[in-house]
């Protein structure tokens, strides 16, 4: 049995101890006046708000409960925000405006200043992804995104090249050189990508969205960082790297080594980030891509959990202890329109909680499912585009309303192009109107938690997930079930039945199957292309870097080679190797090795 | 009725966005088009030599991730220097390919390109108005593999009434495979075609791999989409839908597997389709040097291995999945299966998705070794004593 059978088992233990919990808290008197005890005190020191308008509001709302039971349901089965299970939210205060010191004085008479005060601004959760041409063309896209912002949060797209660990000089890739992403081949284009940002600030944190090149990518990153800031900087790296295997073999098709390999060297990379690297995220456990081949959320959720899972179980037998790795796992939704969405992250907050804490013993760091949304790609389409905004705007209610940390809306413009300046600004805008000019979410926690309706949702997809898991289980686990490709028929099977049901109206798209007005012509929109001679460039660096580092890269490369067969940890060897090779050579080399993945049909 | 309309579909290089090919791939079956379908991620060189093999009407590209203009050009362009533009190029993708795209893409040689939203009917309708109609007269082929190509659609649409001259000249080993569904086949054949390649370097092979479908229908012809060593100069591979016969192979396959055995290779393999417990596809065919059975662990109870007629046929038997838990178990029912028979059979466990695996390096040993012996006169010595030579 792996792991994902126990979890199965503490999320039902988990459920049946609260309902314990509740008939305890109605039969033991001395239990039940403990737990309204707590109730009161914890309604007695949630601080107010003041809206504009000049209303108090509670900075923490709470169901309108004061029997003992109904206190114990709540407490133990949702949990306060930031508290176990965390299906509220993973902290306590979110999207919060911080509190104004006016305010708590007047509240407290000055007895909770300091308290007040010690709430550091929280980040943004505006994390924008972008990639596109050459490192200096994105870095430019980068100083313009964050240019109005007090924390500087980069999310990286890499073309296509990259993403499969060639090289910009490949044979017939000569088109996609810079095209849906960033143009990455060596360390120098590294060094150029996040020009003139502090890598090694606390308000600066570089996402990069790769799988299967990962820990290659991740070597250059550390490398073209040592370049500008000396080897101290190491420590102070903060961001995430996608580096998720097993959805690429399920969902995304961006795979360079066997399935096996690719693991070793994904742990390789953990084991090493988790200790010389401790605010960065090795790993992005990501259900996005798996959403947009076609799963329905269930599946999007459950797979993504259970890659999480499997990927901890991993960790932990190569030793690395799970309060080091856990707190270094993240996770990235996609958010799309299905009903699904109005809980989806909450409940899949909880079940990870429970099986970090029950199955493999993480403390409450490692509990957390820390999670970066993104609005489906999927959900918009090109007939009458300007509506991609409507549904982008309900996407994004619907992820704040699962309280993700961090979120990405997109480009109304996106399913015909590489976003362009204009409709990137108005996704952006489209979240600080509602965080920041709306009052919905930034006065009172659990503002929109826990309606009638959305514990209904919370229930039907808690059960179906557990299911999934169950049947996964049956199949010997994640690895086995990838291999026996049951994710990837499952995904296919989920998008065709939407596709179907697009045709047959039974799930409507407006202005494509539903009010048509009959203009499918392409919008007239800018397109954003790579121009030849910007390829050309990128071509010719690389020849000059290869030229250069002809004697040291062959060495460096016969040293990683023996590093890989050797079975060691082969990240130091990398971190070498990038100094002086190209990204395609060195995945050459490896695949020598290792072998080439196999695709799945 | 005509024969069915052969075309490849591929996504291109770094793309890996093949949701919308899988959809189209069915629905082109559905309608009675036999696809080869070569998967994603795949180079232009890859492309056009499939193409040029597999003797397809057209390739269908879908394409997400730009470049398209590049690449849909470098296709029809290689085509063209290969003497090969009698197939042609079509394709589509999501929003990124413009209308002004399209037109200069048309410009370049492309035959049409499907936006976002065309239906599924209207793709259909188009590869069977434009590609349906019967062939010109071909074009003079203008390499060895071209030649070969249009040679065998001559014998496979012939049905029948073309036969190949059978020949005693031979130069080449014929090495069948034959097994249940599931059971890594095509992954295994695949692996030993590495180990082809790289012992000789001037060694070319040959793969004739089958697919079922039944008559009227079309067929997915999917192999080449995870046999990532057989996309090679050097190999030569034909995908053939079984087209209405059972036991594995197609109606044509025997004078198609004759012509391979005649032509410059030193490897000519051939695969059937998964197959069932009575099936003997290679027993009247005495092409067929040397057989391989490639079983799954999963096959059931003990009881039935003694319906598997091929165990009494192979010369080889595989029990491939040999990490599963129950291998170890599998080796041991099918050696005891095997010394019923009382010949010399061999029986060997591979793990052929693991990279230089030491039991496909066995296999691989034997089959090559044999060759050697065949070279010194030994031609299908083995099919002989079993009186299966025709």
């Amino acid at each position: 049995m792996s792991k994902l059978g126990n979890v199965v088992e503490s999320v039902e233990k988990y459920n049946q101890f609260v309902v314990d919990q509740v008939k305890r808290a109605r039969t033991d008197k001395d239990f039940g006046r403990d737990l309204v005890g707590r109730w009161n005190d914890i309604k007695a020191k949630i601080p107010t708000s003041r809206t504009p308008t000049g209303i108090p509001l509670p900075r923490l709302a709470l169901p309108e409960i004061d029997e003992a039971g109904e206190i114990a349901r709540y407490l133990f089965g949702e949990g306060l925000p930031g508290e176990f299970p965390y299906l509220n939210g993973a902290y306590r205060e979110m999207y919060l405006e911080p509190i104004r010191e006016v305010e708590s004085l007047e509240k407290s008479g000055g007895a909770k200043k300091s308290a007040a005060k010690k709430i550091a601004p929280a980040e943004e959760p505006t994390r924008l992804f972008s990639g596109l041409m050459l490192a200096e063309d994105t870095n430019e896209r980068f100083h313009f995104l964050t240019a109005h912002q007090r924390t500087h949060r980069l999310s990286t797209a890499f073309d296509g090249p990259t993403l499969y660990g060639i090289d910009s000089d490949a044979d017939g890739v000569f088109g996609k050189i810079g095209e849906g992403g960033v143009a990455i081949d060596t360390v120098e284009d590294m060094v150029r990508l996040y020009d003139g940002f502090d890598l090694g600030s606390a308000n600066f944190s570089a996402s990069m969205t790769i799988s299967g090149p990962a820990p290659i990518i991740m070597a250059m990153y550390i490398a073209a960082a040592k370049r500008r800031f000396g080897p101290s900087v190491v420590p102070k790296l903060r961001g995430t790297v996608q580096a998720d295997i097993f959805k690429e073999v399920q969902a995304q098709n961006e795979t360079i080594f066997p399935i096996e390999p690719s693991l070793r060297f994904l742990t390789d990379m953990v084991e090493f980030t988790s200790r010389e690297m401790p605010r960065w995220y090795p790993i992005s456990i990501s259900g996005y891509h798996i959403g947009e081949a076609g799963s329905t959320p269930v599946q999007q959720a459950a797979y993504t959990l259970s890659n999480g899972f499997a990927y901890a179980e991993m960790f932990a037998a190569r030793g690395i202890p799970v309060d080091q790795f856990g707190p270094r796992l993240s996770f990235f939704l996609d958010c799309g329109l299905d009903v699904e969405y109005i809980a989806l992250a909450r409940v899949s907050r909880r079940i990870w909680a429970i099986g970090m804490r029950d199955v493999f013993g993480a403390g409450p760091k490692a509990q957390l499912y820390k999670l970066h949304t993104q609005t489906s790609g999927r959900s918009l389409i090109a007939a009458e585009f300007k509506n991609n905004l409507t549904r982008t705007a309900a996407e994004l209610m619907l992820a704040y309303m699962n309280a993700t940390n961090s979120c990405h809306s997109n480009s109304a413009d996106e399913p015909f192009t590489t976003p362009s300046e204009e409709w990137i600004r108005l996704a952006a805008h489209g979240q600080a109107i509602l965080l920041e000019e709306s009052g919905i979410f930034k006065h009172t926690m659990n503002m929109l938690s826990g309606s009638p309706g959305m514990k209904a949702v919370e229930h039907a997809v808690e059960a179906a997930i557990l299911e999934e898991f169950r049947e996964i289980e049956r199949l010997g686990g994640v690895l086995s079930a990838v291999e026996e490709r049951y994710q990837r028929s499952q995904i296919q099977n989920a998008a065709h039945r939407y596709e179907q049901q697009i045709y047959d109206g039974t799930r409507p798209i407006i202005a494509l199957n539903k009010y048509r007005n009959g203009d499918d012509g392409a919008p007239e929109v800018k397109l954003v292309r790579t121009p030849r001679k910007k390829q050309q460039l990128q071509v010719d660096r690389l020849t000059k870097f290869k030229k250069k580092n002809a004697e040291k890269s062959k060495r460096a490369l016969d040293k990683l080679a023996a590093v890989a067969e050797s079975g060691k940890n082969c990240f130091p060897a990398l971190l070498d190797a990038v100094e002086a090779c190209s990204l395609g050579q060195i995945t050459g080399r490896l695949q020598e090795v290792v072998g080439r993945f196999r695709p799945m049909v | 009725m005509g024969s069915p309309i052969r075309v490849l579909t591929a996504v291109p290089i770094c793309d890996g966005h093949d949701s919308a090919i899988n959809t189209i791939n069915l629905e082109f079956i559905r309608h009675g088009i036999e696809v080869v379908y070569l998967g994603y991620h795949r180079p232009v060189g890859d492309i056009v030599r499939a193409a040029i093999q597999e003797d397809v009407r057209a390739i269908g590209i879908s394409s997400y991730n730009g470049g398209h203009i590049e690449f849909f050009a470098e296709v029809v362009d290689l085509l063209r220097k290969k003497g090969a533009d009698d197939i042609k190029v079509f394709g589509g993708g999501g929003g990124t390919i413009t209308h002004d795209d399209a037109k200069l893409m048309r410009k370049k040689g492309v035959d049409e390109i499907f936006f976002a939203g065309t239906s599924l009917e209207d793709m259909v309708k188009f590869v069977h108005e434009r590609y349906g109609k019967p062939r010109a007269k071909r074009v003079k082929p203008k390499s060895g593999d071209q030649e070969l190509a249009h040679k065998l659609t001559e014998i496979e649409d012939a049905k029948g009434k073309i036969r190949n001259p059978q020949s005693t000249i031979r130069n080449t080993k014929v090495i069948g495979f034959t097994g249940p569904g599931g059971a890594g086949k095509t992954t295994l054949i695949d692996e030993l075609v590495l180990r082809f390649l790289n012992k000789d370097k001037k060694s070319r092979v040959a793969i004739l791999s089958h697919d079922p479908s039944v008559i009227g229908e079309g067929a997915l012809l999917g192999d080449r989409a995870t046999m990532i060593n057989s996309q090679n100069d050097r190999v030569f591979m034909r995908s053939m839908a079984t087209r209405g016969q059972a036991g594995g192979l197609s109606p044509a396959t025997k004078d198609c597997l004759a012509l391979l055995a005649q032509s410059k290779f030193d490897y000519v393999i051939i695969e059937t389709v998964g197959t069932g417990q009575e099936a003997m596809p290679f027993q009247q065919n005495g092409i067929v040097d040397q057989t391989v059975l490639v079983m799954n662990p999963d096959y059931g109870s003990r009881l039935q291995l003694q319906k598997i007629v091929m165990l009494d046929l192979a010369d080889i038997v595989v029990v491939n999945k040999s990490d599963l838990q129950r291998a170890k178990t599998a080796h041991t029912e099918i050696e005891q299966r095997l010394e019923q028979n009382r010949r010399k059979q061999r029986l060997l466990d591979t793990v052929a998705k693991r990279h230089r695996d030491a039991g496909v390096d066995r296999l691989f040993d034997l089959i090559s070794g044999n060759a050697k012996d065949r070279r010194n006169g030994g031609r299908n010595e083995q099919a002989r004593k079993r009186g299966r030579v025709s």
